[in-house]
């Protein structure tokens, strides 16, 4: 049984959060299975976060790293005007705790913020909430089967993409 | 008033010379946003929401007219009322949650209470306050607004009583708003889930960029281009997109592809053609809705239509289906409400074929709104010129414009005030005249 312990999984969330403050996609992309889910839900008038993708809305809703993959295409396009002049981010993560589901999965817990300067405004922001990963071994490797992004500050300004999260 | 504003100044409307023009002034000016909060957003009629939104007996939901708190609520007995959600005995917004539901509603800071009817039901330790006679004589319920106004669903309210009534402010886009509600018969519902942005400049830069046709393709080829490759491979892990069927945008489009309309009161529609195919959600009820209200109606359900009731409310049906509610901050800071609006009952597959299209173009974490909305900031930085105020953005379409409709809109007799029918390359800009002449109409008693 292949058990990923809590330094471990922290290391994980570490390198994830390091690739995408790089803005190295590539290997961002490379962390998540291909059947991958992305999600990040939008918040009811209620109070409460929506909890069911396909009857209520998400902020972000992806099945598949396809769709990732369009994200960074879209990114480093040079078409894009929302992209052309790149935020800088640092992402902190913190209070990772994890939970073997299976001897294939682990669930992660962990918070995080992500200081965003948006250079083309000098403008600056915090996002942040709860991360919950999933982590599936595949051919020996841990990689992203789910990754819920609960992000607590939903009022959006101007712009979020997905190296911001 | 510390400043005076010439109407000529801000808004060069001469069609006989063929010219219409917009000052940046309008954009940028702080003093002008205050007026305008007053006159145009408290001074007539806007969108509040949707019935839907407190449909049960003592629902409730909150929102603001302008900087005003308002809460619009349904009785005991089922009846609605828009009501200044402001406790008359020190101005405390009563009502902090979005919604719920309440038969009592008790002021946080000394603990009035209202009822779902906006009626005071008991001011504390009234009998041992000592009050004079004057207080009596004094209304103590909450403050109904002055206006308020339902139709199908969509409702309305004014701050200002000397306003038309709610038939004739919307006048022919009834038509077009029932366009959305008749898509079921059950009507319209908003999809759980509310997503609100910010940005940093004039709401003026939203209301506009909803009906203007010419930027599509400018500031969206990066999602353009994914639709592409989607449709190409075709692959079964990204959703289908309903702009890949259509013609409307595509530069190289012959004929007739859609065009605009404009409406007595500053609402408009630009408006595509886009064929009845499985990429839409409603394609499930196509025969129904054809049945029910004929084929023409139904054609028309299935453009892309993109309606703006002025001041406040756009509803964008083209790549999915989204009510917008424009909520003004500042001259330079605007706050968007935004909602996937759909018919009630559609199948499951087809909500979430509905919510996926939504995701990823409307919302400020998808791949179309940023480029918009960055693009607003890059025009309100702009707006600063002063060597040259007049903005040269309101010009395609003035001399393809007529009176009154065209062979399209008699399909669902519509009667716009004027129209312009186009081909993909005329994107018209004419329509955004109605929006400032609705403007300057709001505007009268301090813009002359």
């Amino acid at each position: 049984m292949t058990v990923l312990g809590r330094a471990e999984a922290a290391a994980f969330l570490y390198r994830e959060a390091l690739y995408l403050d790089r803005m190295d996609f590539d290997l961002w992309l490379d962390l998540y299975t291909s059947d991958c889910l992305f999600w990040m839900p939008a918040w009811r008038d209620d109070g409460k976060q929506t909890d069911d993708p396909d009857s209520e809305l998400s902020l972000i809703f992806y099945r598949g790293r396809r769709n990732l993959e369009d994200r960074v295409q879209r990114i480093r396009s040079g078409f894009s005007v929302a992209s052309v002049v790149m935020p800088r981010v640092a992402h902190m993560i913190g209070n990772v705790l994890a939970e073997p589901v299976d001897d294939r999965t682990t669930r992660l817990d962990s918070s995080f913020i992500v200081n965003v300067h948006d250079v083309r405004t000098h403008r600056g922001h915090a996002y942040f909430g709860r991360y919950e990963h999933e982590l599936r071994l595949e051919n020996g490797e841990w990689k992203i089967s789910r990754k819920v992004i609960r992000l607590m500050n939903d009022v959006v300004p101007t712009m979020l993409d997905i190296y911001g999260i | 008033m510390s400043k005076n504003f010439a109407l000529r100044e801000l808004i060069d409307d001469r069609p006989q010379d063929g010219v219409f023009r917009v000052n940046r002034t309008l954009f940028r000016d702080p003093a002008l946003f205050d007026l305008e909060m007053a006159h145009v957003f408290e001074g007539g009629w806007v969108f509040i929401g949707l019935a839907t939104q407190a449909e049960n007996p003592n629902d409730y939901f909150t929102s603001f007219i302008g900087r005003v708190p308002i809460m619009v609520s349904r009785d005991a007995k089922g009846e609605l009322r828009c009501l200044i959600n402001v406790c008359p005995h020190k101005g405390v917004r009563l009502v902090q949650k979005l919604c719920g539901n309440a038969s009592r509603h008790v002021c946080p800071y000394h603990s009035w209470t209202f009822d779902s009817t906006g009626a005071n039901r008991n001011i504390k330790w009234e009998k041992s306050g000592c009050y004079a006679a004057g207080f009596d004589e004094e209304n103590h319920d909450l403050a109904p607004v002055a206006r308020f106004g339902e139709y199908r669903g969509f409702l309305f309210a004014s701050l200002n009583p000397d306003v038309p009534s709610l038939e004739d402010f919307l006048g022919e886009t009834r038509k077009l708003l029932d366009l959305v509600v008749d898509k079921s018969p059950e009507g319209v519902e908003l999809v759980p889930g509310r997503v609100c942005f910010t940005y940093a400049a004039n709401w003026k830069m939203q209301l506009e960029n909803c009906s203007d046709q010419y930027h599509f393709t400018s500031t969206h080829p990066s999602y353009i281009r994914i639709l592409d490759q989607r449709a190409k491979e075709q692959a079964s892990d990204v959703v289908e997109a309903t702009l890949g069927a259509a013609d409307f945008w595509q530069e190289d489009a012959s004929g007739i592809t859609g065009g605009t309309m404009s409406f007595d009161h500053g609402h408009v529609l630009n408006w595509g053609v886009m064929p009845v195919t499985s990429a839409q959600p409603d394609f499930e009820r196509a025969e129904q809705i054809a049945e029910a209200h004929g084929v023409a109606k139904r054609n028309w359900m299935f453009n892309m239509r993109n309606l703006t009731i002025f001041p406040n409310l756009q509803i964008a049906e083209n790549a999915s289906s989204q009510m917008r509610v424009i909520r003004p901050i500042a001259h330079n800071l605007t706050e968007m409400q935004t909602w996937c609006i759909a018919p009630r009952g559609e199948s499951a597959k087809a909500r979430a074929l509905r919510i996926r299209q939504y995701e990823d173009f409307f919302n400020p974490t998808g791949m179309a709104t940023p480029d918009d909305t960055v693009c607003y900031e890059e025009a309100q930085l702009g707006m600063a010129e002063q060597e040259r105020p007049w903005l040269q953005g309101h010009a395609r379409g003035l001399a393809a414009t007529v009176e009154g409709g065209n062979e399209y809109s008699d399909m669902i007799d519509l009667k716009p005030a004027r129209s312009v029918l186009a081909d993909a390359q005329l994107c018209d800009e004419s329509l955004f005249g109605s929006y400032y002449r609705a403007w300057a109409a709001r505007m009268k008693e301090v813009v002359a």
